[in-house]
Order: C-alpha cells, then sequence, then structure tokens
C-alpha cells in the first residue's frame, strides 16, 4: 500500500473517530471546548477528507493500471509492450519518453487550457459506457477528434533530436506544417502506427526485465 | 436552553452519522481500484458529506433561531 493510501485512510479513521465521539457522546457539545470540537470534525475535517480524497482518486484515475483495469483497454496495455520501435506508443513506454507509471494519461490528455478537466469528462464517458453501455471491440475504438500534434510538441518541441531530425529536415516546409498542425505527425506517413491493436496477434512482445 | 440544547444533539448525531458513513465508503473507494471506485467517491460521498455539513450548519442556525425566539 502506498504512502498516500495509508494517510488518507488514516485521517478518515481518526475523523470517523472523532465523529464517533459526537455521535456516542453529543452532549460535550454543550461546552465551548465540545462547540469548537463539533465544528471542527463535523465541518472542517469532511472537508479536508473530500478534498484529499478527490486529489486521491483523480491522481490514481491518472495512472496507466487504471486505465488497463478495463478489459477493453486490454490490447492497448499490450501494444505497450510491441517489440518494434516503430510502434509509437510502444517506444514511448518502453524508452521513457513518457513516463511509465502515467502513460495513457501523458498522451491523451490535452495539453490545451482545461484539457485535464476534458480528459475526466471522457473518462466518465468511458466508464458510462463500460458498465451501463455495450462497449465497441478495442479495434473499433477511435479518438473523439484527430489527434492534435500540439501533444506530441509539447515534449518534442525544442528538443535536438526533433527540431535536428534529418527526416524532419529533408523537406523544410515539413516542421512549420507540423508544428502548426497542417500535417498530423501521425497520419501523414512518417509516425502512423501507434497502437495497431488490430494486428497485435502477428508482432513479438518484448519481455520487461525484471 | 436545555429543551433546545436535546434536539441540536439529536441533529449533531444524525450529521455525525451522515459523515461516517460518507467516511466509510471513501475508505472503501481508497481500497477499491476499479474505475467505478471513482464513481462512487463522487456520487456517494460527495452527497453524503454534503448531506452531513448541510445538516450540521442547519442545526446550528435553527437552534440560534430556537433560543433567540
Amino acid at each position: 500500500m502506498a504512502l498516500s493510501d495509508t494517510l488518507l485512510l488514516l485521517l478518515i479513521g481518526v475523523s470517523a473517530v472523532l465523529i464517533g465521539v459526537l455521535v456516542f457522546r453529543p452532549d460535550v457539545t454543550r461546552t465551548r471546548r465540545g462547540k469548537i470540537l463539533a465544528f471542527c470534525v463535523l465541518f472542517l475535517l469532511p472537508l479536508v477528507c473530500a478534498g484529499m480524497g478527490t486529489s486521491y482518486q483523480i491522481e490514481r484515475s491518472k495512472r496507466t493500471e487504471f486505465c488497463l483495469s478495463c478489459h477493453e483497454m486490454e490490447p492497448y496495455g499490450k501494444s505497450l509492450r510491441v517489440d518494434d520501435p516503430t510502434y509509437l506508443a510502444a517506444a514511448h513506454f518502453q524508452n521513457h519518453r513518457v513516463p511509465a507509471e502515467i502513460a495513457c494519461y501523458t498522451c491523451h490528455t490535452n495539453y490545451a487550457m482545461f484539457g485535464g478537466f476534458r480528459a475526466k469528462m471522457h473518462g466518465l464517458k468511458h466508464v458510462y459506457v463500460h458498465y451501463l453501455r455495450t462497449p465497441p471491440a478495442p479495434e473499433a475504438i477511435r479518438l473523439y477528434d484527430p489527434y492534435n500534434n500540439r501533444e506530441c510538441l509539447h515534449c518534442h518541441e525544442g528538443a535536438r533530436s526533433f527540431e535536428e531530425g534529418a527526416v524532419h529536415n529533408a523537406d523544410p516546409n515539413l516542421l512549420p506544417a507540423a508544428k502548426s498542425n497542417r500535417m498530423s505527425c501521425l497520419s501523414s506517413g512518417c509516425h502512423q502506427v501507434v497502437h495497431n491493436v488490430a494486428e497485435l496477434q502477428k508482432v513479438k512482445l518484448w519481455k520487461v526485465a525484471q | 436552553m436545555k429543551l433546545s440544547a436535546q434536539p441540536l444533539e439529536q441533529r449533531l448525531r444524525f450529521a455525525g452519522i451522515l459523515i461516517i458513513l460518507g467516511l466509510l465508503i471513501e475508505a472503501i473507494c481508497v481500497l477499491w481500484t476499479r474505475p467505478i471506485a471513482f464513481l462512487v467517491f463522487v456520487g456517494f460521498v460527495g452527497a453524503l458529506f454534503a448531506a452531513g455539513i448541510l445538516y450540521y450548519l442547519y442545526s446550528l442556525v435553527s437552534a440560534d433561531t430556537g433560543s433567540s425566539n
């Protein structure tokens, strides 16, 4: 159990015990100290618990294992271990170009204003579809919008390998077009193999070093 | 004064029970690592905390009104 889990559970436990004192001995609120205690445990502590709990749940929902805990996402998790550097998601995951523990979120959040909020709204919709509707087959899952180069450029822009790469500079119009999102990094014939879950049976998987 | 203190204590007790229920569900959501835990947290824990806190504040306001009357 992680430290954050333990601390949150400890806070919940302490709060529950203090509130329990008020529930079983409400007469303690007849004194001034009792009134202050009641204000702290019935108003301040629940607010702190709710705030910490919300923060904890939001942070947990960014984790790779959280995304992959739905069976529809299993092939996407498997695609991160494809032993082929042309698989964009696998190359990023295996070489830690994205933090492995929040790999899905790092690429699939939106780096514009309210991007995190929009990602959470999409996530809530996914949970709704998962539990209350018929989820699509993994290979039929599509992005809501075409992938925006902004998400790639968030990390790659300014990086030497990106700015001075031979292929990126072979055509002088290529980098400006990519930076202004007129030419997609993914569908331009350069990095078009991303997850490719429909053909996972045909590829070799990387055995993660223990 | 004593007559109004009794219902106030009952209300505090009820507010406390609502919040304890919220805390219990929050603890379950921490230990339950499924995406639905997020929804349960937002829906149930949020509602129970809000109800408990608002009921506590209401009990204070109504107790004050009772004593001034």
